[in-house]
This record gives structure tokens, C-alpha cells and sequence, in this order.
């Protein structure tokens, strides 16, 4: 018992003395808070750009693919210009999907904006650019995914194809595609933690630092990833309870 | 029959799906306040027919005259002729998202113009003429079959259609619901709506049509009143698939 006791008072004042130097010296613990917020700024700005960018190419493909008929028939500039559009929106998803992340992050970097020093903007581009690849296929899947009598339903009461697409297709979409979608999302906070490749100090790469420094791996490294994982219970806690809110018409 | 009683015209309409050519030229005339009951074996191109009317299917060939207007001419604004021509599907296909009072108010108030308390008592009076008032504020996940499909019915009736179209109402229904929604819609034609009717209820078709037409390899085989079609059918095929489903 004794020992047991000694050993745990051992324990304490090692653990204490390693959080003093890990976080309480120079004011180390900011360098997370700080790296929290740009992990933060950059997750929730690439959400934004992604989630544009995959309602917008989402459209595109989901149009093209539902009216190329009744378009072909027409013919004329809708057709053309339709066609072009989602041939656009094919390359950018082959290409985005096709390579990794990292070295998305690092051409932005290096070669598209070279002129620019700050990481975070690129960042936000970067992570934004990939997401949204993923983004439009979750909801062009949830598109096709709806009964097609839903769509005619829609359509035979006289709604034109977007009053249709807003009022009766998306909102059963975005109920579907919910669960995939917040898996984007903690995806997507994840991934940003590959941002210190570009000199942009978030979260990982302010651990990473303060290991570094202290020579102590396991405090600064373990408090990172509770981080994290603290934000994606958030999450998933807040989805499932819009979850239950949206499944109020499905008894 | 005078010309201006003619609220559709069907002239050589022709639909192919790739090489399969379902409807070969069909030519006939949907007049005011008739109801006319489109039959024939699975496969002829009935329910393509029908769908063909409001453009649901585009034709590949001939053309569609609603209330003067050649609905097929790319140039016609086709949503607004759908508002006059209500459709009931096999599968119902109410919107599970939204209430049955929703269901019933979304287009009349985003097309029509009305207001939200207009839309609302016209779809109760609605509901309350197929004894659904008290169902309303329900999902369409909680009604049954037949009460899923009258509710198809009254939305859209709420858009105050010139003509209703129906494919295959009854199909998809447990057998002991069928009479619930052919009473609804026997009334209906009471009423002097104009209907169009792809059906295999044949009793239902005896009773309550005007005109039957029978459809078969994508052409009107033969036509004419309940008696006529079903007492003494002339074509060989008729009367072959009336010894099979009568």
C-alpha cells in the first residue's frame, strides 16, 4: 500500500513538474490556443468555400444529367453551354479527388499564389478547393438518390425545375446526405492538421513545436489530439440531434 | 361535338425510347367534361400516353394541343399549362417532408398567388370532401395506401385543374382500399371534371367512362363507349385481352 502511495506521489510530482514545463512556461499552453484558433479559422473557412463550391458543381452535374433530354431536344446554347459546364465540373472532381491533399496544399502554395507569404488564406483555398470535390458528390448523390416520382410530383403541380429542386428535392436531400456530409466535415478538420507543411502554425504544428522544445512528447502531442477529439464529439453530438429533429416526418 | 369543346388534341403523337418505339401516332381528342378510360395490356404505351399529356415523357413526334396551345412547341412555357392539368401517379408520391396540408397548400401558394390562409381553407374544404380533415397535420408516412392516394387527389385539385390525370391510381393498393379512392374519384367525374384514366379496373371503366380507348403496340386499336368496347369489341385483340381480364 505504501509503495502504491509513493509511487503515486512520485507520479504526481513528475506530472506536475512536465505540465508546468509543457504548458504553464513562457506562457507555452497559448501556443495551443493559438494554434486552436487557425486550426479553427481554416476548417470553418474551407467549409464555407467547399460547401459553395459543392452546392454550385452539384447543380451543374445534377441539372445536366436530369434535363440533357429535354435540353438535347431544344438544342441551341442551353444545351452547349450546359454540357461544357459539366465537363468542367467532371475535371475538377477527377483531378481534386485524384491526388492527394497535401501536395494540392503545397502547389497553392509554392506555385499558384507564390507571391503570397500568409498560409492561412491558401489554406482555407486549398482545403476549401477539396472539400468542395467531395461536398458536390455527397449532395449529387443525395440528388439521385430521391425517387424520381418526387421529382414529377413536383413538376406536374406546375413548379419549374428549380422551385422543385428547392422546395421538394433538397430538403429530403440534405436529410439523406447528413451523416455522410458531418463525416466530411470531421474529415476535413483533420485534415487541415497537414497545414504546418506550409508554415501555417495550427494545432499539430504548435504540439509539434512545443515537443520540440521541451523534449517532452506525450503531454503536448495527447493534448492535441484531445483537442480535436473534443471537436468531433461536439459535432457528432450536434448532428445527431438535428438528426432526430429532421426525422420528425419519417414516424 | 363542336371544335371548341375539345379541351386536348392528340395528333400522330410518337414516342421512342432509343430504338423502342412506344407510341406509333396516336391521334384522338379529350373534350370538356368527358372522361375517357385509356386500357390495354401491360407494355402498349397507356401510361406513356398519359404521361406524354402534361410532357412528363417528350414526345419525339407529333403534337399536343391544350386549350389551343401546342404544349409541344419548345417555345411554350410548359409549367404554366401543367398548373390546369392535375396528375395522380401509381405510387402517390406525396411529399414525405411536408404535412398533408402543406402537401396540398406548397403550389397554390407559390404559383397561384395565394395567400397562406386562402390556401389553407381551400384544402381543408378539400380534405373534408374525402373525410381527411382530420388527418391534415399528418406526415404522408402515417395514412395508409388509400388515404395516401385521396390525398394525391385533393392536392392536386387545389391547384383547381381544367383537366385530371390519372396513371394507374388503384395499382399500388391493398385490395380492400381500391374502393375508397374509386369513390373519390366516381365523384370527381360527377362533378363534370374532365378525366383521364390509365386503369385495369374494368368495372370502374364500364361505370364511369364516357369513352374508353383501347391501347396496343402504340396505337389506339379501337375506341368508343363502355357498351360498344366492352359488350361488342370488334378487334380480335380486344376481345383477347378482354377474355383475359374480365
Amino acid at each position: 500500500m505504501e509503495s502504491f502511495i509513493n509511487y503515486y506521489k512520485e507520479f504526481y510530482a513528475d506530472f506536475s513538474q512536465q505540465f508546468q514545463t509543457v504548458f504553464i512556461k513562457d506562457n507555452r499552453y497559448m501556443q495551443i490556443v493559438k494554434g486552436f484558433q487557425i486550426t479553427l479559422q481554416i476548417t470553418i473557412g474551407s467549409l464555407i468555400l467547399g460547401v459553395i463550391l459543392g452546392v454550385i458543381v452539384a447543380a451543374i452535374r445534377s441539372t445536366y444529367d436530369k434535363n440533357k433530354e429535354t435540353l438535347k431536344a431544344k438544342g441551341g446554347f442551353g444545351y452547349i453551354s450546359l454540357s461544357i459546364l459539366n465537363s468542367i465540373c467532371k475535371i475538377y472532381l477527377t483531378i481534386i479527388r485524384g491526388t492527394p491533399v497535401v501536395v494540392q496544399l503545397m502547389i497553392s502554395y509554392y506555385i499558384i499564389f507564390a507571391s503570397i507569404e500568409n498560409g492561412i488564406p491558401i489554406g482555407i483555398f486549398a482545403f476549401g478547393i477539396n472539400s468542395g470535390a467531395y461536398v458536390a458528390e455527397i449532395f449529387r448523390g443525395g440528388i439521385m438518390s430521391i425517387d424520381n416520382g418526387q421529382f414529377e410530383a413536383g413538376r406536374s403541380i406546375g413548379l419549374n425545375y428549380i422551385q422543385t429542386m428547392w422546395y421538394i428535392i433538397i430538403p429530403q436531400m440534405f436529410k439523406a446526405v447528413l451523416p455522410t456530409l458531418c463525416n466530411e466535415f470531421i474529415a476535413l478538420l483533420k485534415e487541415t492538421s497537414v497545414v504546418g507543411y506550409v508554415g501555417v502554425t495550427d494545432i499539430t504544428k504548435a504540439g509539434n513545436a512545443i515537443a520540440g522544445r521541451t523534449y517532452n512528447f506525450f503531454l503536448p502531442l495527447i493534448a492535441v489530439a484531445l483537442v480535436y477529439l473534443a471537436i468531433v464529439m461536439i459535432l457528432t453530438s450536434l448532428v445527431s440531434l438535428l438528426e432526430r429533429r429532421l426525422r420528425k416526418s419519417d414516424h | 361535338m363542336t371544335t371548341d369543346n375539345k379541351l386536348i388534341e392528340v395528333s400522330n403523337l410518337q414516342k421512342s425510347f432509343g430504338k423502342i418505339e412506344v407510341l406509333k401516332g396516336i391521334n384522338t381528342n379529350i373534350n370538356k367534361g368527358e372522361v375517357v378510360v385509356v386500357i390495354g395490356p401491360s407494355g402498349s404505351g397507356k401510361s406513356t400516353f398519359l404521361r406524354t399529356l402534361n410532357l412528363l415523357e417528350l414526345p419525339t413526334g407529333g403534337t399536343i394541343n391544350f386549350e389551343g396551345v401546342d404544349i409541344t412547341d419548345p417555345s411554350t412555357n410548359i409549367n404554366l399549362h401543367r398548373q390546369k392539368m392535375g396528375m395522380v401517379f401509381q405510387q402517390f408520391n406525396l411529399f414525405p417532408h411536408m404535412t398533408i396540408l402543406k402537401n396540398m397548400t406548397l403550389a397554390p401558394i407559390k404559383l397561384l398567388k395565394k395567400s397562406k390562409q386562402d390556401a389553407e381553407s381551400d384544402a381543408m374544404k378539400l380534405l373534408n370532401k374525402v373525410g381527411l380533415a382530420d388527418r391534415a397535420d399528418a406526415y404522408p408516412s402515417q395514412l395508409s395506401g388509400g388515404q395516401k392516394q385521396r390525398v394525391a387527389i385533393v392536392r392536386a385539385l387545389a391547384m383547381n385543374p381544367d383537366v385530371m390525370l390519372f396513371d394507374e391510381p388503384t395499382s399500388a393498393l391493398d385490395p380492400e382500399m381500391v374502393g375508397e379512392v374509386l369513390s373519390v374519384m366516381k365523384e370527381l367525374a360527377e362533378t363534370g371534371m374532365t378525366m383521364v384514366i390509365v386503369t385495369h379496373e374494368m368495372g370502374f371503366a364500364r361505370e364511369v367512362a364516357d369513352r374508353v380507348l383501347f391501347i396496343d403496340e402504340g396505337v389506339i386499336m379501337e375506341e368508343g363507349t363502355p357498351d360498344e368496347i366492352f359488350n361488342h369489341p370488334k378487334s380480335p385483340r380486344l376481345q383477347d385481352f378482354l377474355s383475359k381480364v374480365l
